[in-house]
C-alpha cells in the first residue's frame, strides 16, 4: 500500500518536473477564463440593452440636417433645460415625413399625428443628492476662456450621442445608465485649478451637492 | 488528469485574473450605489416638462415673503423669491423656501381624525366630521360659549373667527400672543389710531432693541432686502444698523453696532437714550414728565443695569441725532411676551427725533374695516389676550369653554405656561384645524386637515412691521394633498348649518369683499400675484404718554441676575420654522450651534461659564421655579454677561421624527405675568439656576 502510494506521487511529481508549462497550465486557464468573464460576459450580464421608442440618429439631425444640439435641448429663459424636446417642437420640421425610412414613418404616425409625447429613456440621470443644473455650464459661460463649439462641450459629458443613435444600457445593480457620468468626470473641470480664477465652480462638496 | 492541486491553480488563476477585470470594482461600486437608491424618494419626471411660475404669498412664513413658486406638470417643486413682490423684493425666508417641501411633510395631517372612547384617534369622513363639527357649533351657540383660537397673524380668516365666535355669542376670539399685540397695546395706550408701521426700507440709520430685524422680527425677508440693497460692497453705504440685544445673532452680525444688553434690560437701555437725547436738545411737548422719569438714568446708571459701555449709549444717541431718517424699533427675541412699555419708550424716541409718518421712520397705517359684518376690528382683536384668558380659566375665575376651536396654532407647544393645557382638556370639546399633527392637535377631541396657504386662497393684510399697508392675495398652486380642505370654507358651511349664518357661502367670496374693503385694486390684479399698496398714513393728532406704565416699568428694571443665576437671552431664526410648522427641512446648514447632537446648547461666554463653574460641552440642567431643561454647555462669546443663550423652537414632544427629541423647548422656562399699567400678558424673563447634569 505504501509503495503504491509513493510510486504515484513520484509519477505525478515526476510529469510537472518534466513539463512546466502543465504546471501553470490550470492557473493560466484559471486567469484567462476569469478575464474573459470578466470583460465579456460580466458586462452583458450587468447591463441590459433597452431600445427608444423610436429609432432616433443625433447623426442624421446633426451632420445631415444641420442642425445644432442647442436646437433641440437649450434652456429655457428662467435658466430650466428643456432636456427632451416634446412632439410639437419635432413637428416643427417633421409636420409631414421627411423621407421614407421605417422609423420617420412610425414617428409620424404614433406620434406627430397623435400628439402623443415620445416616452424617451433618459440617458443621463444624477441622483438626488446631486444638484445639476445646465445653466451654468452653458457656451455663454465656459466660451468666457474657450472657444468650444456646441458639439465639443456638449460632447464632454455626452461623448456617445455623437454616435447616431446610442446605446442604452441600464445596470442591472445600480439602477443608472452606463452614461450617467460618475464624479471624477466632473471633476476633471471642478478640480481643475485654472477653473477657479474666472468662475465658481470649485470642487468644494456643497457646489453640486445640497 | 486535471486533479485537485489544478483544480486549486485555476481558482488561484481565475482570482488574479479577476483582479484584472471590472467585476469587482464596478460591482462594488455599483452595489454601493444600489444601496443609496431609496424606494421612499419621489421621483420626478425629467423629461421636458411644462414650466409654469405663479406667483403667491407666503402664509407659513410670518414674514409674508411674496413667492414664485415652480410648477412643473402642475407640481409644485419650488419655491422663489418674488422681486416685484413688496414682502420680500426677491428674498426669501428658510421657512418660505421649504414651503413647498413641507406639503410632503410626513407630520401633515392626512384625513379627519376623531378621538375615541378609549382615548384613539378613529379616521373619520369630511362628512361626519362636519356632522360633528355643526352639532358643536349649535351647542356651544346655545351655551354661549365659543372659544376660537388663531394662529393666523395677518389673514382675513381671523374675521370669519371672530365673526363665527359673535355669532355663538361669545367674545372668546383670540390670535396667538406677538409682538404685534404688545405694540398695539403701546399704541393704544398713547392714543394713537391706526396701526404702527416701520419704514425700514427708507431709513438711513435704524436702533433695533430686542427686535431681531435681520433675522426673525417683522417682515425680515423685506428687511433683509432693504438692508443689503442699501449697503452696496461698491458703492455709498445708505443704511446703518444697530443692534441692542443679548445675543450675537445675524443681525447683530449685519449691525454696524452691536450692544450686549442684558436679557430683561431693555426699559434701562431705552431710557438711557431718552435722558441722553432730552440731554442734548428740547423735547416735544408732553415729554416733561418723561425727561423727568429718565432724569436719573445717565448713560453711566443705564450702561450699568444693561451691561454694556456707558460710552455705547452716548454714541447711539449721537448717530440717531446726526442721522437723517433714523428710525427706533422695539420688539422681543422669541416675537412673543413682550411688554408694552418698551415699545412705548420706543415710540417716544421716534416721536423726539421728529420720526413720526416721516418717510424712514415710524408711521401710524391705516386700517381696513372688516368685511363680515360681525368681526372684530383690528384694533379689538389685538386686545384680545390669550393668555390672560388662559390663564383666568386655570385658575378657576372663569368657566372653560364649550367648544375650543384653534386655527392653525399650537398654543400647547409655544405657550410658556401650562395652562394651555388645562383650558383644552376643561373644554366641553375641542377642535383643531391643523396643517400638522402638532401638540395642540393631539390633544384635541377633533383633528381637520386645513389645506396648506399653497393649497388654498387666502389672503395677508399689512403684516405686523411693515412700513405701509399691504394687502396680497395667497393662490392655490396645487390641489390640496390627501384630504385636507381650506378652513375657511368648511367653518363657512357648518355655520350655516348651526344656524350661525355669516353672510358668505364661501371663503373665496369672503376674500373678494375684502378687497372691495380694501378698494383701490382689482381682484384679478392681486390674482397675478400683485400687491395693493398705500403710503397712506392716519393724521396723529394728540399723543399722550402715559406715565404711570412708564414709572412701573422704571422701577421693575432687573439690578443684575440673582447670584449664582443667569439671565435667559433666546434665539429665534426662521430656519427653527414656526410652532405649527416645526423645523423646516434643509435648515441643518442654518441651525449651527443651537443644538448639538439631540440637546439643546446653552451658550455662554467664558468668563460666565468660570464663575458658574461650567467647562464646553458639559452637560447641565437650567432650573426656573418647577420648570428644568437639560443642555449642554458651548462657550460663545457673543452673549451677553451673566447671560445663556437658548435657541426657542426645539424640543417639540409630538410633532414628527424629525422634530421630536431634538433640543429642549425653552418656553418651559418662561412664566407670564399681567404687565403693571397695561394688564398685558407678558413673558418674564427668569434667572435661571444651573445644576450640572
Amino acid at each position: 500500500m505504501e509503495d503504491k502510494h509513493n510510486a504515484t506521487r513520484d509519477k505525478v511529481s515526476c510529469d510537472r518536473k518534466a513539463c512546466p508549462v502543465r504546471g501553470v497550465m490550470p492557473f493560466l486557464l484559471g486567469v484567462a477564463v476569469a478575464l474573459v468573464f470578466g470583460w465579456w460576459l460580466f458586462p452583458a450580464l450587468l447591463y441590459s440593452e433597452q431600445e427608444q421608442p423610436v429609432n432616433f440618429n443625433h447623426k442624421t439631425h446633426v451632420a445631415n440636417a444641420g442642425l445644432d444640439c442647442s436646437h433641440c435641448h437649450y434652456l429655457r429663459a428662467d435658466g430650466t433645460f428643456s432636456a427632451f424636446p416634446s412632439t410639437e417642437e419635432c413637428a416643427v420640421c417633421h409636420r409631414v415625413l421627411i423621407g421614407d425610412s421605417k422609423a420617420e414613418r412610425v414617428f409620424w404616425n404614433d406620434y406627430v399625428r397623435t400628439g402623443k409625447q415620445v416616452k424617451w429613456l433618459v440617458y443621463q440621470k444624477q441622483p438626488d443628492n446631486v444638484f445639476f443644473s445646465h445653466a451654468p455650464h452653458s457656451q455663454q459661460n465656459c466660451n468666457n476662456c474657450h472657444t468650444f463649439s456646441t458639439k465639443e462641450l456638449c460632447g464632454f459629458c455626452h461623448p456617445s450621442m455623437a454616435n447616431g443613435t446610442p446605446e442604452y444600457k441600464l445596470n442591472r445593480l445600480s439602477g443608472y445608465t452606463k452614461d450617467t457620468m460618475k464624479m471624477w468626470r466632473c471633476e476633471r473641470c471642478h478640480a481643475n485649478p485654472n477653473h477657479l480664477a474666472g468662475t465658481s465652480a470649485n470642487n468644494a462638496c456643497f457646489v453640486c451637492h445640497k | 488528469m486535471f486533479d485537485r492541486r489544478d483544480f486549486l491553480k485555476f481558482i488561484g488563476g481565475g482570482a488574479v485574473g479577476t483582479l484584472a477585470t471590472p467585476v469587482i470594482w464596478q460591482g462594488l461600486d455599483d452595489v454601493s450605489i444600489w444601496t443609496q437608491n431609496w424606494p421612499w424618494i419621489p421621483r420626478i419626471d425629467k423629461g421636458n416638462n411644462k414650466n409654469v411660475y405663479v406667483r403667491t404669498t407666503s402664509k407659513l412664513c410670518p414674514s409674508a415673503a411674496g413667492l414664485r413658486v415652480r410648477l412643473v406638470n402642475g407640481r409644485p417643486v419650488r419655491a422663489l423669491g418674488d422681486v416685484d413682490h413688496p414682502l420680500s423684493r426677491g428674498g426669501l425666508s428658510a421657512l418660505a423656501a421649504a414651503e413647498v417641501q413641507l406639503l410632503y411633510s410626513p407630520a401633515r395631517l392626512r384625513r379627519p381624525l376623531k378621538r375615541s372612547d378609549d382615548g384613539t384617534y378613529v379616521a373619520i369622513s369630511w362628512d361626519e366630521a362636519q356632522s360633528i363639527l355643526t352639532e358643536k357649533l349649535a351647542a356651544a351657540k346655545a351655551q354661549k360659549s365659543l372659544f376660537c383660537l388663531s394662529g393666523d397673524e395677518n389673514g382675513t380668516m381671523n374675521e370669519v373667527l371672530s365673526a363665527l365666535t359673535a355669532r355663538a355669542g361669545s367674545n372668546d376670539f383670540y390670535m396667538m400672543p406677538s409682538d404685534a399685540q404688545s405694540t398695539a397695546a403701546a399704541w393704544r395706550a398713547m392714543g394713537g389710531t391706526g396701526r404702527v408701521g416701520y419704514d425700514f426700507a427708507n431709513s438711513d440709520y435704524v436702533l433695533a432693541v430686542g427686535a431681531g430685524v435681520l433675522e426673525n422680527w417683522g417682515p425680515v425677508v423685506a428687511n433683509r432686502r432693504a438692508w443689503g440693497q442699501a449697503r452696496p460692497a461698491d458703492g455709498k453705504l445708505a443704511m446703518r444698523v444697530a443692534y441692542a440685544g443679548p445675543m450675537q445673532n445675524n443681525t447683530a452680525a449685519g449691525a454696524d453696532l452691536w450692544l450686549p444688553v442684558r436679557p430683561g434690560a431693555d426699559t434701562a437701555f431705552l431710557l438711557g437714550l431718552v435722558h441722553e437725547l432730552a440731554a442734548s436738545g428740547s423735547v416735544p411737548e408732553g415729554f416733561a414728565p418723561l425727561k423727568d422719569l429718565a432724569a436719573k438714568w445717565d448713560a453711566e446708571h443705564a450702561a450699568a443695569v444693561a451691561g454694556i459701555a456707558p460710552a455705547s449709549i452716548v454714541r447711539v444717541a449721537k448717530e440717531l441725532r446726526e442721522a437723517k431718517a433714523p428710525l427706533v424699533i422695539v420688539g422681543s427675541e422669541t416675537g412673543q411676551g413682550c411688554p408694552a412699555a418698551p415699545v412705548i419708550l420706543g415710540i417716544a424716541l421716534n416721536i423726539m427725533l421728529g420720526r413720526l409718518n416721516r418717510d424712514g421712520g415710524m408711521r401710524a397705517l391705516p386700517v381696513a374695516a372688516p368685511a363680515l359684518e360681525q368681526a372684530m376690528s383690528y384694533d379689538r382683536m389685538m386686545q384680545q389676550d390669550f393668555m390672560a384668558a388662559a390663564a383666568a380659566m386655570a385658575a378657576g375665575k372663569r368657566a372653560a369653554p364649550a367648544l375650543f376651536l384653534a386655527y392653525e396654532a399650537n398654543p400647547v407647544y409655544a405657550m410658556p405656561a401650562p395652562g394651555v393645557d388645562k383650558l383644552i382638556e376643561d373644554a366641553g370639546f375641542s377642535v383643531s384645524f391643523s396643517c400638522f399633527l402638532d401638540e395642540t392637535a393631539r390633544r384635541c377631541d377633533l383633528v381637520l386637515p386645513a389645506a396648506m396657504g399653497l393649497e388654498r386662497f387666502d389672503d395677508v393684510v399689512t403684516p405686523y412691521g411693515v412700513g405701509e399697508a399691504v394687502y396680497a392675495l395667497s393662490v392655490p398652486v396645487a390641489r390640496p394633498l390627501f384630504e385636507a380642505r381650506a378652513a375657511g370654507d368648511v367653518l363657512l358651511t357648518c355655520a350655516a348649518n348651526a344656524e350661525m349664518k355669516l353672510g358668505f357661502s364661501s371663503y373665496l367670496n369672503v376674500l373678494r369683499a375684502k378687497v372691495r374693503r380694501i378698494g383701490g385694486v382689482e381682484w384679478e390684479t392681486l390674482l397675478k400675484g400683485e400687491c395693493a399698496v398705500t403710503r397712506r398714513v392716519e393724521p396723529v393728532l394728540e399723543l399722550a404718554l402715559p406715565m404711570q406704565i412708564l414709572k412701573e416699568a422704571a422701577q421693575a428694571v432687573p439690578d443684575k441676575p440673582a447670584k449664582g443665576a443667569l439671565a435667559v437671552a433666546t434665539v429665534t431664526k426662521r430656519a427653527f420654522g414656526t410652532p405649527d410648522s416645526g423645523l423646516p427641512p434643509f435648515a441643518t446648514k442654518l441651525v449651527g450651534k443651537d443644538i448639538a447632537g439631540s440637546a439643546l446648547t446653552a451658550r455662554m461666554n467664558r468668563a460666565t461659564a468660570e464663575k458658574a463653574g461650567l467647562r464646553e460641552g458639559q452637560m447641565i440642567r437650567l432650573s426656573a421655579g418647577k420648570a428644568s431643561i437639560p443642555a449642554k454647555v458651548v462657550l460663545f462669546e457673543g452673549v451677553a454677561q451673566d447671560s445663556v443663550a437658548l435657541a426657542a423652537g426645539f424640543g417639540h414632544t409630538d410633532f414628527d421624527s424629525f422634530n421630536d427629541g431634538k433640543g429642549a423647548n425653552v418656553m418651559r422656562l418662561f412664566s407670564v405675568v399681567e404687565e403693571p399699567g397695561t394688564g398685558l400678558a407678558v413673558w418674564s424673563c427668569p434667572d435661571v439656576t444651573v445644576a450640572k447634569a
